[in-house]
């Protein structure tokens, strides 16, 4: 749905001639306001944002969020802390397994509980995993928005398989409430770990097709490359996180610079590296960087999988937490880095069975906010490939 | 640096509006009813100086907070008299966090907006505002960010009544 904006002048147009048989013609057309969104498959969700475009020129864009606004932290006032957990499933709900995650290990700092070490390590393959199934939906829908249809329906494949493997494990494919306070929901069935061993061999070769055929594809490098450009300063300022703040050429994970778990003995193990963007194929920061970062994460998450294999123990799965759970007066923020940035839980308890407040800082939520800064100035045909390239997903924007 | 580190930091360089801190502590054992307190340790400021103080934070040499990872306002109790507003700040050089509360009177809930230091708080602000009712004075864009433009009330305060209709839509 279009309109022209009634603020601006008629149209005009300025013809100069230049000498015989060449002329300038300079068209000034009135500003379109177009409706981009809420329904419309590239905004991945329902999500609006009012785009100002002169000619193919887009001048303002002002994201609307708040149609899946579920109230998530107003429930967290209201139920239970044990209750609470099937809800972090539902703000990031490609990445579940680490939202559930960052709710319990804030409730655990609350605790003080200690997580036995087989959990710890499940936890990890799970959440590791995750990351591969979400990147692999934010790759494979990136290449769909930009019209490569292909190389969705392989990520789509391997994320099947992940699926599976969770639905093995805890009986869901997309809401897992699997890794819970205290620990985990129950041990993995036998020859799951095999299974997931199994998966790794494969995906290794899978992720190779994907870079052949879609990251290094010279169309598809010229349709990313040097567009959506966000600066090292900007990253910094607007908060981003995550694939948008390494995609930027920064170096910064908190696996590796805020370990929480047991990710520092992973990384001093030299198991696994962070990619950084290098601006190989365009400007530093731009769409194709910040899907590179994400293509090499996968790898690595594979690599961080594998350790944990290699190094699993026997034991408990759940440390000692009672059914009714009563939380120590006190307040803690937890940050975990999710696919897609910083995913904060900042939680309030008067030593009661709720708590007084669950504040959720999501990522897709503060990385969305630079979108004001880098569409201006930028082509129609190149604001979808900007806005995937954030990779958003708008239950956590809107939570 | 860690929590101490970073607080004699601002104590030297005397950062505007810096009230005390708030540490987590163990429970009294001569005192039964004491139980404490867990998790963070917190920067109390005066909120009517919290963009001055955000500035100096982020411009020091030695503390270098580059990013605001979170803005976020608390309810504590339906009859508290004041709400918390919480700020996580993050030095990517240094590795640290510091985190930051100050107390606001629920009677005139207004400071001045911290935009100006870091443009990561002005999406937090504006649900800051429209979900506990607090103004941000000065923000460049001060609309309903979740809510709709015609939503009454602030939904995240403890005395919040629930909506019996919205647009003819019963809620009940």
């Amino acid at each position: 749905m279009t309109r022209e904006t009634q603020t601006t002048p008629a149209a005009t147009t300025r013809v100069q001639r230049l000498g015989p048989g060449e002329v300038s013609v300079d068209i000034r057309t009135p500003d379109l306001e177009v409706n981009f969104g809420p329904q419309h498959p590239a905004t991945h969700g329902v999500m609006r944002i009012l785009m100002r475009a002169d000619g193919e020129l887009v001048t303002g864009a002002q994201p609307h969020l708040g149609y899946l606004h579920r109230c998530a932290e107003k429930i967290g006032e209201n139920v239970e802390w044990l209750q609470y957990l099937p809800y972090t499933d539902r703000y990031d709900y490609l990445a579940s397994m680490n939202n559930n995650l960052g709710y319990s290990l804030a409730v655990e700092a609350l605790l003080g509980v200690e997580i036995p070490r087989r959990a710890t390590l499940i936890r990890i393959i799970c959440a590791e995993l995750n990351r591969i199934g979400s990147h692999l939906v934010a790759f494979g829908t990136y290449g769909l928005d930009i019209g490569a249809f292909t190389p969705f329906l392989y990520t789509f494949r391997e994320r099947e398989w992940m699926m599976a493997l969770f639905e093995k494990i805890c009986g869901a494919r997309l809401t897992y409430s699997y890794i819970r306070i205290g620990g985990l929901f129950n041990d993995a069935p036998p020859g799951w770990f095999e299974e997931v061993g199994r998966f790794c061999d494969v995906f290794e070769q899978k992720w190779q097709e994907y870079v052949d055929l879609l990251l290094v594809n010279q169309i598809y490098v010229k349709r990313t490359a040097n567009i959506g450009i966000i600066s090292r300063e900007m990253a910094l300022d607007f908060g981003l996180t995550g694939p948008m703040v390494r995609g930027s050429g920064i170096d910064w994970d908190l696996r590796r610079d805020m370990p929480y778990m047991c990710y520092d003995e992973i990384w001093r193990s030299g198991a696994f590296k962070i990619p950084v963007a290098r601006g190989e194929m365009g400007a530093l920061g731009d769409c194709w960087d910040r899907s590179w970062v994400r293509v090499m994460e996968m790898i690595e998450s594979i690599k961080i999988v594998r350790w944990c294999l290699d190094n699993m123990v026997e034991g408990p799965v759940i440390a000692d937490i009672p059914k009714t759970l009563k939380v120590p007066v006190g307040e803690a923020y937890v940050g975990i880095e999710n696919p897609r940035g910083e995913l904060g839980h900042y939680v309030v308890s008067d030593g009661g069975k709720v708590s007084i407040r669950t504040r959720v800082r999501g990522p897709s939520f503060c990385n969305l906010a630079v979108l004001e800064d880098i569409l201006p100035g930028s082509l129609v045909g190149d604001a979808i490939a900007i806005i995937g390239s954030t990779d958003i997903v708008v239950g956590e924007t809107d939570r | 640096m860690d929590f101490q580190g970073i607080h004699d930091r601002l104590v030297a360089i005397g950062a505007p509006g810096l009230l005390g801190v708030d540490l987590p502590r163990k429970p009294d054992p001569k005192n039964k009813k004491d139980k404490g307190r867990a998790g963070d340790a917190f920067a109390l400021v005066d909120a009517h100086k919290l963009a001055d103080f955000l500035e100096v934070c982020r411009d020091d040499d030695r503390l270098k907070f580059e990013q605001l990872v979170d803005l976020s306002a608390t309810d504590p109790a339906k009859d508290a008299a004041e709400l918390w507003i919480n700020v996580q700040l993050l030095s990517l050089k240094f590795r640290h966090r510091l985190a930051i509360k100050c107390l606001l009177p629920k009677s005139a809930p207004s400071l001045p907006s911290t935009v100006r230091v870091y443009r990561a708080s002005q999406w937090h602000e504006r649900e800051c505002a429209e979900m506990f009712g607090i103004t941000f004075v000065g923000h460049p864009d001060p609309r309903n960010i979740l809510l709709p433009d015609d939503w009454v009330g602030s939904p995240m305060r403890k005395d919040y009544e629930f909506p019996k209709e919205y647009h003819g839509i019963s809620c009940e």
